[in-house]
């Protein structure tokens, strides 16, 4: 309750400002031309160890301060380009794949960089087993077999060898691409080392690793700066320096960027780009990231089990109307399971098929049993779309007889109802690391242990109670296929049918948004990366 | 903390035998050290055992969402989670006893070093603004007694009541569009330009100071353009609270018969009230002040959100927007000791500004 009020006289003052701001003058500051100047909320960083690191600003430093093996094309994220690698050659059985490195590759104090502390820094992530290691031990590596499984034949050579004929794109996506196969600095990295942590506690205030930038300043909670790595193999970044200045409230981030002290503010309101989309001499960019945001049902609980039920629920969300009021900068709508640029995925049109049918989401009660609709409850956190999203939600179910009560908590708390099963249904984001259907078919769909006791608790559909042998046999058939357009046709069938049957109704893909100036020239970023050895000013 | 303030031995050492020195110093530390003891103790206790309660799970901060419950699990050990309530509880008070409050899951950093960075910013702009607040609140409260029911004691209960009732982060939000956007007089948000900001050698940790000392006068001066506004605001609120009270404390002061007798000897309004009333508010004051004191070293959230200021508030609440109870309990810890050592601190003043309890 306190939070709702405060969020009410926050955007009072939103408004404020935005009234105000209009009227004054403009007295612009510059930021140094040498220097990239973003405001960022980088309040959740903790450590720069790849092996460890799962939010999304993290992520997004070490991908521009640790090369990975291959990258995402930023022109299309399904597509991989080289990196580490200048090229890589794939057995006639597909279980075995041979990296190339480039030559001369250097950390930032001079010492070579090869292909053996490249092995090291990926048998680091299993053998650590942080949350990292599912990447590598869902594809067949295990604390066991991961020093036989990776390894350097020379200084430039990497082989990787699968347990499976995956398909050789996915595995380059999932792991090549990947902050787990950054190449660390071994030696920095072991004289640090406490208590056999491979320098886990070193690195979570370092980096020590081959990219285009290195970390040279961290202040928590205060500032970062990245500064261009003069070792560098690769094409040196445009921009010397990469300042990121922690700013939390996204109205003080606003004022920064209409100021000119920053370039480029990360963490905007829906409200102020709004405002500020259109305004000279700046631009508003977004870009789809592979987050989905759904509403989950508890396929055990004695409503929900019925698919019926679930369906229901489906046209009961008002997509249209939601996308063009609160979603406008935040999403588009989107119910399949695969996000939009995924491999395999459908295309938008017919990844959406439901909207808003009041007699539709009747009917099918009826048959389900419930002619006069029900009594559940909603869990959803703190996420700013949450609240509108389970309200036009809410009221739309009182219509057809369905009284939903709304519960909002802290997202800590909501994890931890829903990884517990605790739930009815509940309302959250989910985002994978793969540019492939693969990556949510294996989370979403896939539920090889149905048992309480299984705790897959990293897999939305064993939260979700929701097991069905059907869909599990075609998850793990269409991730073996070889021949790549049946293998899409497999995925698109998969899709309309968990669509109609699945646990969770998705509802939107998220966008990345950011206000910037327009001194800022080819900022460069697709649903998985950012690249800022690109943007020049 | 008001029975801390007001469980102040008064007048009980006056008419005693002289005991033996010992003796008393054993008195003292019981009646001074014991209570505190037992309030840091109760107050461990609490934080620890609620934080522990909450629905809220430690180790999918630190691992993520995605993790493998073997992951959880190992984590879940390392931290000791596995362990009784009462044992975990053992093992953390060992901790603070040698000043090792755990590490902050969010930080990766052990809690007192993460205190000692963001305490200073805290320290800083709450000093700056109490120095404010008392500046101006204590005459303007001594003013509007004076001048009771004028227009004068109107004017400075409506700015007052602007201080009192306005939220601090609307008027942070206006006075940064205005000073900083509109006119361009001060700094924007955050401790000091990005330009500076590493030309700062940490010496103390308080800006100010730092830049004094080694005599870097052009950072100096950004980094009062920086502070001035958020000091300014909670400055304000303070200087609110501060010149109600003083004003309150006056009146009931000024009506007493001393008074009249001082001004039916000759003496001036203004030596009357300054000199001879206000003494008597002396003490009073001084806990409002130390008070006021207290409640801004504890970090003014909103403001330091606004300001982008890396403080102690934004800190603790963050800790707890995360669950990250390590950092929650260390920081509910530290306002204990704020609390009763600035109460200590105002006992001891008590007794140096009010002969009675000599």
């Amino acid at each position: 309750m306190i939070t709702k009020n405060f969020s009410n006289g926050r955007m009072v003052a939103a408004a404020a400002v935005a009234l105000l701001s209009s009227i004054s003058l403009p007295a612009l500051a510059a930021t140094p031309g040498s220097a990239l100047v973003m405001a960022w909320n980088i309040d959740a960083i903790s450590t720069f160890d790849p092996a460890q690191i799962g939010e999304v600003v993290t992520s997004e430093l070490v991908q521009n301060t640790c090369d990975s093996l291959v990258d995402f094309d930023p022109a299309d994220e399904s597509k991989v380009v080289p990196l580490l690698a200048k090229s890589w050659d794939v057995s006639e059985d597909r279980k075995q794949i041979t990296f190339h490195l480039n030559e001369g590759l250097k950390f930032p104090g001079g010492e070579p960089a090869t292909a053996k502390e490249l092995a090291w820094s990926m048998q680091r992530v299993v053998l650590l087993g942080y949350g990292n290691a599912s990447t590598l031990t869902e594809y067949g590596f295990s604390k066991d077999n991961v020093k036989e499984r990776i390894v350097a034949t020379d200084d430039n050579t990497l082989v990787l060898k699968l347990d499976n004929p995956y398909p050789t794109n996915l595995i380059l996506q999932a792991v090549g691409a990947n902050r787990v196969s950054s190449l660390l600095d071994m030696k920095t990295l072991m004289s640090k080392e406490v208590n056999g942590d491979m320098g886990n506690k070193y690195l979570a205030t370092n980096t020590a690793c081959v990219g285009p930038y290195r970390l040279v300043q961290w202040n928590s909670a205060e500032s970062i700066v990245l500064e261009a790595n003069d070792e560098y193999y690769g094409a040196k970044p445009k921009l010397k320096r990469v300042l990121i200045r922690h700013v939390a409230e996204p109205g003080t981030q606003r004022l920064l960027l209409t100021q000119g002290d920053v370039d480029i503010a990360r963490d905007l309101s829906p409200d102020d780009l709004a405002d500020l989309d259109g305004k000279p001499g700046l631009k508003i960019e977004r870009v789809l990231k592979p987050q989905l945001f759904f509403w989950t049902f508890n396929a055990a609980d004695p409503v929900f089990k019925d698919e019926r039920v679930r369906l229901a629920m489906r046209y009961l969300i008002d997509y249209d109307g939601l996308a063009k009021s609160v979603m406008t900068y935040l999403g588009v709508p989107r119910a399949s399971f695969a996000q939009l640029g995924a491999v395999g995925a459908l295309n938008a049109e017919e990844g959406q098929p439901f909207k808003l049918d009041l007699e539709k989401a009747k009917a099918l009660l009826t048959e389900a049993g419930y002619p006069n609709g029900f009594e559940s409850n909603v869990l959803f956190g703190t996420l700013p779309h949450s609240a509108p999203i389970a309200q036009s939600v809410q009221a739309n179910a009182a219509k057809v007889g369905v009284k939903l009560s709304l519960e909002r908590m802290a997202n800590a708390q909501l994890f931890a109802r829903i990884r517990g099963r605790e739930f009815q249904s509940g309302m959250l984001a989910w985002q994978t690391g793969v540019p492939d259907a693969h990556g949510n078919a294996s989370r979403l769909v896939y539920n090889p242990d149905n048992r309480a006791e299984a705790k897959l608790t990293q897999i939305p559909a064993w939260r979700s109670s929701y097991q069905d042998e059907d869909f599990n046999k075609r998850v793990q058939a269409a991730l073996l296929e070889s021949d790549p357009e049946k293998r899409n046709e497999m995925y698109y069938s998969l899709q309309k049918d968990v669509m109609e049957k699945g646990p969770m109704a998705i509802m939107f893909q998220m966008y990345n948004t950011l206000g910037m100036s327009d001194k800022v020239k080819d900022w460069t970023w697709n649903g998985f990366r950012v690249y800022y050895d690109a943007v020049s000013k | 903390m008001a029975d801390i303030v007001h469980s102040v031995p008064r007048s009980d050492a006056g008419n005693m035998a002289r005991p033996n020195p010992l003796l008393v110093v054993l008195k003292v530390v019981g009646k001074i050290l014991l209570p505190v003891l037992v309030t840091l103790f109760g107050l461990a206790a609490l934080t620890f055992f609620i934080g522990r309660m909450l629905p809220i799970d430690p180790v999918v901060a630190i691992l993520g969402d995605n993790a493998t419950q073997e992951a959880y699990d190992n984590m879940a050990r390392a931290l000791g989670l596995d362990k009784p309530l009462w044992y975990q509880f053992g093992i953390y008070v060992r901790g603070i006893l040698s000043l090792d409050f755990g590490q902050a899951l969010t930080t990766g950093k052990p809690v007192i070093e993460d205190i000692a960075r963001v305490f200073p910013a805290t320290i800083e702009l709450a000093t700056l603004a109490i120095i404010i607040g008392t500046g101006l609140g204590i005459p303007a409260g001594v003013i509007a007694a004076m001048y009771r029911g004028s227009w004068i004691d109107q004017g400075i209960r409506f700015v007052g009541l602007i201080g009192y009732s306005a939220p601090n982060f609307w008027l942070g939000l206006m006075g940064l569009v205005l000073f900083y956007a509109s006119l361009g007089w001060i700094g924007g948000p955050g401790r000091i330009d990005f330009i500076y900001e590493f030309d700062i050698e940490p010496i103390t940790g308080f800006y100010l100071i730092d830049t004094a000392i080694q005599g870097q006068w052009e950072v100096f001066r950004n980094v009062f353009s920086h502070i001035i506004l958020p000091a300014s605001i909670l400055g304000f609120g303070a200087l609110a609270y501060i010149s109600r009270m003083t004003r309150s404390f006056m009146i009931e002061q000024l009506g007493q018969e001393y008074i009249v007798t001082a001004r039916v000897k000759g003496l001036s309004w203004g030596r009357t009230v300054w000199v001879h009333a206000f003494r008597n508010v002396v003490v009073q004051v001084m806990t409002v002040v130390a008070l006021s004191y207290a409640f801004l070293l504890e970090g003014a959230v909103l403001t330091e959100t606004v300001f982008a200021w890396p403080g102690f508030g934004r800190y603790l609440t963050n800790a707890l927007l995360v669950g990250d109870m390590n950092a929650v309990v260390g920081c509910s810890l530290l306002v204990g000791i704020i609390f009763v050592s600035l109460n200590l601190l105002c006992d001891l003043l008590y007794r140096v500004f009010d002969p009675r309890t000599r």
